[in-house]
């Protein structure tokens, strides 16, 4: 039988601020273990939390930035449960009450994926597991998360993938955090069920925990799906469980049964006052966020006139963006700096940390008063890209490469007599071109253009010597 | 009224081992507790808001960090602990 997939994800993120959610213990990741921790973090009799105010708003721009209602009046509540991570034996979370509600996230194919809430709540410690023994580190333990929990509208794998992405890139523009799923500050549980397709009612769900990358989410999903399908086939049941992905073995596990399910037992923290938002203050973060991914796109590809492949490439990361902006303000095509950023800077920046920091040594106003040349005439963009090479090379302007003399490109008549010496000086090449090698035209080319000092359009050059070779045939 | 399956429940999220004969004592036992806390529902007040009888809001603390304990001093109360870290020990 055919089924749909039906999926709904809770993904935690954790917030950015410099110290933890209850207390000024500094937030930074990788320090020794249990070193960033006091009494109020690791539990103790007779401490009292107090609500880090960064991380309400924070939360808030999360809620804005994926069109949810803010709360005006939310509160905090405990819910316990029993684990060596958790020191006081409950986590301080909101469970009635959240701080955001029925938001969206749009994805590509114009599905809207609804979400549920976002509440504010604190990490718990790391466990690490050895010899039967548990060692545990607090470090984290209290570090501010927001877990943000979206309807069952997800219908498939890709869409899972895209709805997260969608997320890392919302959360990264507005700064509340860095959304790095290898350092564990963006995770995701993953709700799966199938149903017949055409079918209304959802079928038994199981969850699989703590996803923290898109490639093991998504092998994990394709693996349930088919472990799930596979049941229902034989006319088994799905068995409502929570699950963990084996890495290693490419397979889920079950880490408990429905019946085992926590009964978190609620209830307010008497320790944390309610936490009230006003509509002015709403207002206000509304105001300050700044342009999001999905209209910076919009606008790039209708009025800039830029190919959605590229407006896609330069949205993804907010300080790519920004330096687009810059390099093309004032520029007669933003085509042009799309083109040196994706072409040519792209190619020194690799992977997504990279990226994601945009450290380049060459400031967008250099870049854009090399474009500015090109509009002006004064140089061809042959020579545009190999003086683009060395001002990235060495961080200077362009001035420092290009010499007055060379701008203003060369006239036909150069040109010609470029292409004449060119022909003359390389027999063996125009042999092999007229012999069919069609390659062999390029040293012919490189001639043209290293004589020129970059100056001579390649364009009109390649055509002038095509028809020169062909003539002397 | 708590049932037997109740308290097996209850004791097995507290990680409680029962014995057989004590379950019917535990389970009259809890049914008393509960009807004893159920006085309170039938009690008349103009309160509603028991959730935030301070009538506080918005005690909040700036986002500046303050120094950690030393590990030695986040360490002394545990029962025991390796290389620094609290440890849990495996369960014989
Ligand atoms: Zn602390």
């Amino acid at each position: 039988m055919k089924y749909e997939l039906v999926s709904g994800l809770e993904t935690h993120v954790e917030l950015s601020t410099n110290t933890k959610i209850f207390c000024g213990c500094t937030t930074d990741f990788g320090g020794e273990q249990n070193t960033h921790c006091c009494p109020i973090c690791i539990g103790l009799p007779g401490t009292l939390p107090k609500l880090n105010e960064k991380v309400v708003d924070y939360a808030i721009m999360a809620g804005l930035a994926t069109n949810c209602e803010i709360s005006h009046i939310s509160k905090m509540d405990r819910k316990n449960y029993c684990y060596p991570d958790l020191p006081k034996a409950y986590q301080i979370s909101q469970f009635d009450m959240p701080l955001c509600k029925n938001g969206y996230i749009a994805l590509s194919n114009g599905r809207k994926i609804g979400i549920t809430r976002i509440h504010i709540e604190e990490d718990a410690g790391k466990l690490v597991h050895q010899r039967g023994n548990t060692y545990v580190d607090y470090n984290r333990g209290g570090v501010p998360l927001i877990e943000i929990v979206s309807e069952p509208d997800i219908r498939s794998i890709d869409e899972a993938r895209e709805y997260v992405e969608k997320l890392q890139m919302i959360m990264r523009y507005i700064g509340v955090s860095d959304c790095k799923m290898q350092e564990g500050s963006l995770r995701c549980d993953v709700n799966i069920s199938l149903r017949p397709i055409g079918s209304v009612e959802f079928g038994t769900r199981t969850e699989i925990k703590n996803m923290n990358s898109f490639t093991y989410m998504t092998k994990a999903m394709e693996y349930e799906v088919s472990r799930q399908a596979e049941l229902l086939d034989e006319g088994k049941e799905v068995t409502q469980e929570t699950l963990r992905y084996i890495v290693e073995e490419n397979r889920t596990e079950s880490m408990r049964g429905k019946e085992d399910a926590n009964d978190y037992r609620y209830f307010r923290e008497p320790d944390l006052v309610t936490i009230e938002v006003s509509q002015e203050k709403i207002d206000r973060f509304k105001a300050m966020l700044p342009e999001l991914p999905d209209a910076k796109f919009t606008r790039y590809v209708n009025e800039l006139g830029i190919p959605e492949a590229d407006a896609g490439l330069l949205v993804k990361y907010r300080r790519v963006a920004e330096y687009f902006e810059k390099a093309m303000e004032g520029t007669a095509n933003p085509k042009v700096a799309a083109n040196c950023i994706i072409g040519q800077i792209f190619r020194r920046v690799e992977n997504e940390t990279e990226k994601e920091a945009f450290d380049i040594a060459l400031p967008a106003e250099y870049l854009r008063d090399l474009i500015l040349l090109l509009d002006g005439g004064k140089i061809k963009m042959n020579l545009l890209k190999s003086t683009l090479e060395k001002m990235l090379d060495q961080g200077k302007p362009a001035t420092d490469f290009i010499k007055e003399e060379d701008m203003g490109g060369i006239d036909t008549d150069t040109l010609r007599q470029l292409c004449t010496d060119a022909i003359a000086a390389n027999p063996n090449a125009v042999a092999d071109y007229l012999g069919g090698k069609e390659k062999a035209l390029k040293s012919l080319l490189g001639f043209v253009m290293k004589n020129s000092r970059g100056r001579a359009d390649a364009v009109e050059a390649e055509k002038l010597l095509i028809e020169m070779v062909s003539a002397s045939k | 009224m708590v049932t037997r399956e109740d308290v097996l429940q209850m004791a097995r999220l507290s990680k409680l081992y029962i014995k057989e004969e004590e379950l019917d004592a535990l389970t009259r036992d809890m049914d008393n507790i509960i009807a004893f806390a159920e006085t309170i529902s039938a009690a008349q007040c103009e309160q509603t808001d028991f959730d935030n009888i301070s009538n506080l809001s918005n005690v909040l603390r700036e986002d500046v960090v303050l120094p950690s304990y030393s590990r030695e001093e986040i360490l002394k109360n545990a029962e025991s602990q390796d290389e620094g870290y609290f440890l849990v020990k495996k369960r014989s």
